[in-house]
């Protein structure tokens, strides 16, 4: 290449980095949490958090996510740090309960039912329930669990039926349907408990006819 | 080749002169680049400066391929991780069609919200349907668990048709889809 080849070329070669570079921070601006009003401290408290949970192993996808959500309800930096020591804090207590190996969206929806006042021994035999349901199905039972909860169902009955319909091995669609009766009941004015109580029962019968009478019943707190 | 000099130099000398002076044989385009680079030195670098309107050009495009490259960005991330009673279980691989739609009559602007979106208010922009009561969007995920809310006019609001989910760490509880394979 010649100078002058060189030199016609020199134009072109700044405009090209020039998008690069536009290019490059228009993508780490979309991957990065919008956290442009956190103080420089708030920052790296987050970072520190974030490491950690990379070090140990655990997903930190839902950390950034808890944080862009903080940002844009409006939290103040202090709540922010807080939910966000809080998630990495259950997200690990769930893996401990479930294992390694457990599927990221089975892992989030353990730690939400952690949240919701789920012990770690409730995961476990959730986890075993029915001779170890499929990852898909142990979170849609988990996620129903939490609304159930979310709906002033009290957990330990809530976590009970779920534990009972996972031994049936109900379906996704089968929670789905527990849930939005239940609501429905609710909306009408029974109570959560016992809405729940009559729809888990005509589930369960539906599921298997023949065992809903000698069904056990184990108090929560069984391990 | 001759100058005054040689008039004074005996001849058989002055041939010897001329022939030495004369250049080597080299190719002419080596050359002529020799020659450029001997003229051209000493200039101050060239400066390339643009006019206004090529300048604006040149700023837009930027933005634009700094906007294409974000989008593109959270379009990967939409890609990437979701339970819902829309989810399109015709889909094959891993990026699955869900639908989402809320009735909202009188708003002016639908947003929605979520762990695949980074929860920012201006990627997913909801549109009003047919029948100007409710408003839809379809986006593509990958198979995972997701947090979201519609935002309505400003303000978040859950999902009537899914989950609700245990955080309600900032004041506003979420609603969850849960997106599975086959």
């Amino acid at each position: 290449m010649t100078s002058d080849a060189r030199r016609r070329l020199a134009p072109r070669a700044e405009l090209w980095a020039a998008m690069l570079c536009a290019a490059l921070c228009g993508r780490v601006a979309a991957q990065s949490p919008p956290r442009d009003r956190l103080s420089p401290s708030t920052h790296t408290t987050l970072d520190r958090l974030i490491d950690s949970a990379r070090v140990a192993g655990l997903p930190t996808a839902p950390l950034v996510d808890k944080i862009a959500e903080g940002t844009l309800k409006g939290a103040d930096d202090e709540r922010i740090v807080r939910a966000v020591r809080t998630l990495a804090r259950e997200l690990g207590d769930a893996r401990a309960a479930l294992g390694p190996s457990t599927d990221v969206a089975v892992l989030g929806a353990a730690a939400s039912a952690l949240h919701a006042g789920v012990t770690e021994g409730d995961l476990r035999r959730m986890a075993r329930a029915g001779g170890s349901p499929e990852p898909a199905a142990l979170a849609s039972a988990l996620v129903t669990l939490v609304d159930l909860v979310a709906k002033r169902v009290p957990v330990a009955p809530a976590t009970r039926s779920i534990e009972d319909l996972l031994n049936r091995r109900a379906t996704e669609r089968q929670f789905a349907t527990l849930r939005a009766d239940v609501g429905q009941d609710i909306l009408a004015g029974r109570s959560p408990e016992q809405s729940l109580i009559t729809r888990t029962t005509a589930q369960l019968r539906a599921l298997d006819p023949a065992s809903i009478d000698v069904m056990p019943r184990r108090p929560p707190s069984d391990p | 080749m001759r100058n005054d000099d040689d008039d004074r130099l005996p001849v058989p000398l002055t041939d010897a002169v001329s022939l030495l002076r004369e250049l080597p044989p080299v190719r002419a385009e080596w050359r002529a680049d020799v020659l450029r680079e001997v003229t051209t030195a000493g200039r101050p670098p060239r400066r390339v400066s643009l006019s206004i309107p090529w300048a604006i050009a040149a700023g837009l495009v930027c933005a634009m391929a700094g906007g294409g490259a974000a989008f593109l960005a959270t379009r990967d991330r939409v890609a990437s991780p979701p339970m819902a009673s829309s989810v399109d279980s015709r889909a094959s691989v891993t990026m699955l069609p869900v639908r989402f739609s809320v009735a909202a009559p009188n708003a002016a602007r639908v947003s929605i919200v979520g762990d695949f979106n980074h929860w920012n208010p201006t990627t997913l922009p909801m549109r009003r349907s047919a029948d100007g009561r409710t408003w839809e969007v379809e986006v593509r995920l990958p198979v995972g668990r997701y947090s979201y809310a519609f935002l309505i006019d400003g303000s978040l609001t859950l999902d009537p048709a899914a989950p609700r989910g245990s955080g309600d760490d900032f004041g506003a509880p979420n609603s969850v889809l849960m997106v599975r394979g086959s």
